[in-house]
């Protein structure tokens, strides 16, 4: 996903962030995106339930300023594992599977 | 007595509208002097309310207007984010957005004037500007 996540792309977020295989760890690369609200929030906090009864480990990736601090605002700094590089976050998911 | 700038736009309150407001709004600040961290942060919690008066304010009835009012002071922004529909502060829905949240996270001052509609007012520090 890139570009702007706001209320325009709810059910295109709403398609893409869906757990498909028990298990398998996912890598969400935000990366790319520019502009984010609390709708991505949202979301993203559904996926993170989601694919926590599944046992699915997840990480994001973002790198945009504003999204990061748009994160701290809401008070979920906590709740995700968020990494500022695909490689980083790729890195971590691979160390949780060898665990 | 300093003349100084202001912004007001007035569209239907539709998602597409908002992210069309966003974005002058961020020229705007660009062009009055806003540094870019400021800026960021002024556009999410714009943004949040904008966001909650196209999704909330004209639920169930025929789409009404939004209107973004920007007023500059010296060291400081007021922004008022205006509707005349209803209510909904998203935060208040189980599993839902943290629009408020985040606005009262950024902004000085936030309050909401229920009066016939809503007005979000915002007051952003913003250190001298130039304009």
């Amino acid at each position: 996903m890139d570009g702007e996540l706001d209320l325009n792309r709810r059910a295109e977020i709403r398609e893409i962030l869906r757990v498909d295989a028990p298990g398998s760890p996912i890598l969400v690369d935000l990366s790319g995106v520019m502009y984010a609200d609390s709708t991505i929030l949202a979301e993203l906090l559904r996926f993170h339930k989601e694919a926590a009864e599944h046992a699915v480990p997840v990480a994001l990736v973002i790198v945009a300023r504003q999204f990061a601090r748009l994160v701290q605002y809401a008070g979920l700094a906590d709740a995700f594992s968020i990494f500022a590089s695909v490689d980083e976050a790729r890195e971590n998911l691979l160390m949780g599977r060898q665990r | 007595m300093t003349n100084r700038s202001h912004l007001r736009i007035r569209r239907p309150a539709t998602p597409n509208t908002t992210r069309a407001i966003r974005h002058v709004l961020v020229a705007f600040l660009t062009a009055i002097g806003v540094d870019e961290d400021s800026r960021d942060d002024i556009q999410t919690a714009v943004g949040e309310a904008l966001a909650n008066a196209a999704e909330h304010a004209y639920e169930g009835t025929e789409i009404g207007q939004i209107e973004l009012a920007v007023e500059v002071g010296e060291n400081s922004l007021c922004v008022d984010v205006i509707d005349e529909g209803n209510f909904i502060e998203r935060d208040r829905r189980p599993g839902r957005g943290f629009g408020l949240t985040i606005v009262r996270a950024i902004a000085r001052d936030v309050s909401v004037d229920r009066r016939g509609g809503t007005r979000v007012r915002m007051v952003f520090d913003t250190g001298h500007l130039p304009v």
